[in-house]
């Protein structure tokens, strides 16, 4: 990954991130709610190869932690993140076809979208956050992964699309 | 080459870790630092989530509502029934309330002349089949009410009981034609008779031909013998028109009633007169005229 690559990508995160938290955050889902950004970051780390997706990763994770209404630690979704992309690009990315169809990326990045949310929780517990009970939770949860599949159609084309934009022309 | 990259990556990885661990060391010691970043975002944020609620208001309950649309749909139906019954309701208490109205006048007026009543309200009225204007009252002989009883409103004379049962009476209206009344002039001694005739005017055919009367007197009931079927002093109604014509032995008048019969809820039925007459005491106060502010202007002599 080049060094020209981290304001890039660092800028379309805030971007997601921003639409998250202006407009995502006030839509009222049915059943739980949409973590755009997660899912958006998820499929966007899918892509890149291992050093750099760590530091993908960890700018995601940096940025997801920037959020106000957050009351978890700072450096918590940073150290999640972190450690997700890394167990996702040794562990699970070599395991996937090369070229990961849409499809496939849908699958994956609402599977790891909510194993983050999972960890972030236990984490979380760990540090001595207050937990919600197990139905909130247990909502929260299906919920992300029905609107991270369900909507994968409309963002995972964006995610590819701006992920090659940002490489270089030797990285395409 | 790829254990040189995977090492790499290991190494970024236990970096970056630290470096996050780090972080969360630091805000959870409470380092102002780190905790003003997140006020920092709000600011910055502010603008865009203001714009974003405006934006998706309307639409930020699109998800919900389509998977809801059932319960909507129930919902809307549940809180029409609530409306149309709040409608009732409201309805229900203009109705009582305008009872209550009637019956505080009634009762005032009836306390006045310190008759002895009994209050009643209007069930049923007369209708056309029956070719008689009068109404149907919820009290009858169990609650003290005998035959040619006199039966006021608020404003004045209702009319006259024709017939009783345990729990209900029927009234003869003042409009009934067959219905007479004694009256007097309010404050003379002039009378006369005042007959129904099946509309909201009366005829009056006064007893003498030297009577003065004009428009705008106000007749009060003259009273009967042993206060059967009429008690007297009750206000009757008010002089409209007077006929002038030569020729007649006495004269007549068209004479409007205090009460509107058509819209009659509560009457009070006057059991015992106790020997009172009340004299002119129930004559109507005159409605009071507005104050007319005048102004004066003096033009100044350069004009």
């Amino acid at each position: 990954m080049s060094i020209n690559r981290v304001p890039i990508s660092a800028g379309l995160l805030l971007l997601v991130f921003l639409f998250q938290e202006a407009f995502v955050n006030r839509i009222n889902f049915f059943l739980g709610g949409f973590a755009l950004y997660l899912a958006f970051a998820i499929a966007w780390i899918l892509r890149e190869e291992r050093s750099s997706a760590v530091l993908i990763g960890f700018l995601a994770g940096l940025i997801a932690d920037l959020s106000p209404t957050l009351e978890a630690p700072f450096g918590l979704w940073t150290f999640t993140m972190t450690g997700l992309a890394f167990l996702i690009v040794t562990y699970v990315r070599g395991s996937l076809d090369s070229n990961l169809s849409p499809l496939t990326l849908s699958i994956v990045t609402t599977i790891f979208s909510t194993i983050a949310l999972i960890l972030f929780v236990i984490f979380g517990a760990i540090l001595g956050q207050d937990l919600p009970s197990l139905s909130v939770l247990a909502r929260e949860l299906i919920g992300n992964a029905l609107w991270s599949f369900v909507l994968a159609p409309l963002y995972i084309p964006i995610a590819i699309r701006t992920h090659k934009l940002s490489l270089s022309a030797r990285e395409r | 080459m790829a254990t040189r990259g995977t090492n790499r990556a290991r190494l970024l990885l236990v970096s970056l870790l630290v470096t996050s661990l780090l972080l969360i060391t630091l805000d959870l010691r409470g380092v102002s630092v780190v905790s003003s970043i997140r006020g920092f975002t709000q600011s910055a944020l502010a603008p865009f989530q203001s714009f974003g609620s405006t934006l998706i208001s309307p639409v930020g309950r699109f998800f919900s509502d389509l998977f809801n649309l059932n319960n909507t749909r129930e919902r809307i139906d549940e809180l029409e029934k609530e409306n149309q019954e709040l409608k009732a309701q409201v309805i229900f208490n203009e109705d009582i309330e305008g009872e209550l109205k009637q019956l505080k006048g009634v009762l005032d007026l009836a306390g006045k002349a310190r008759f002895k009543t009994v209050s009643a309200r209007v069930i049923s009225k007369g209708g056309t089949a029956t070719i008689s204007e009068s109404i149907v009252i919820d009290q009858g002989s169990n609650a003290g009410i005998r035959r040619d009883m006199t039966v006021i409103a608020a404003s004045g004379l209702v009319g006259v009981v024709k017939s009783t049962t345990g729990n209900a009476s029927v009234v003869m209206l003042m409009s009934d034609p067959a219905f007479r009344v004694g009256v007097r002039v309010a404050g003379s001694q002039f009378m006369g008779v005042l007959s129904g005739e099946g509309q909201n005017l009366f005829s009056l055919q006064m007893l003498s031909a030297a009577t003065d009367i004009s428009v705008g007197d106000v007749l009060l009931s003259r009273g009967s013998s042993g206060d059967v079927p009429f008690v007297p002093g009750v206000p009757v109604g008010k002089v409209v028109f007077v006929e002038n014509a030569t020729g007649q032995l006495t004269k007549q008048a068209r004479v409007e009633p205090f009460v509107d019969l058509n819209s009659i809820g509560v009457v009070s039925v006057v059991l015992d007169s106790r020997g009172n007459n009340p004299g002119d005491a129930l004559v109507p106060a005159a409605p009071r005229p507005a104050p007319t502010v005048t102004v004066f202007v003096t033009p100044s002599p350069n004009e």
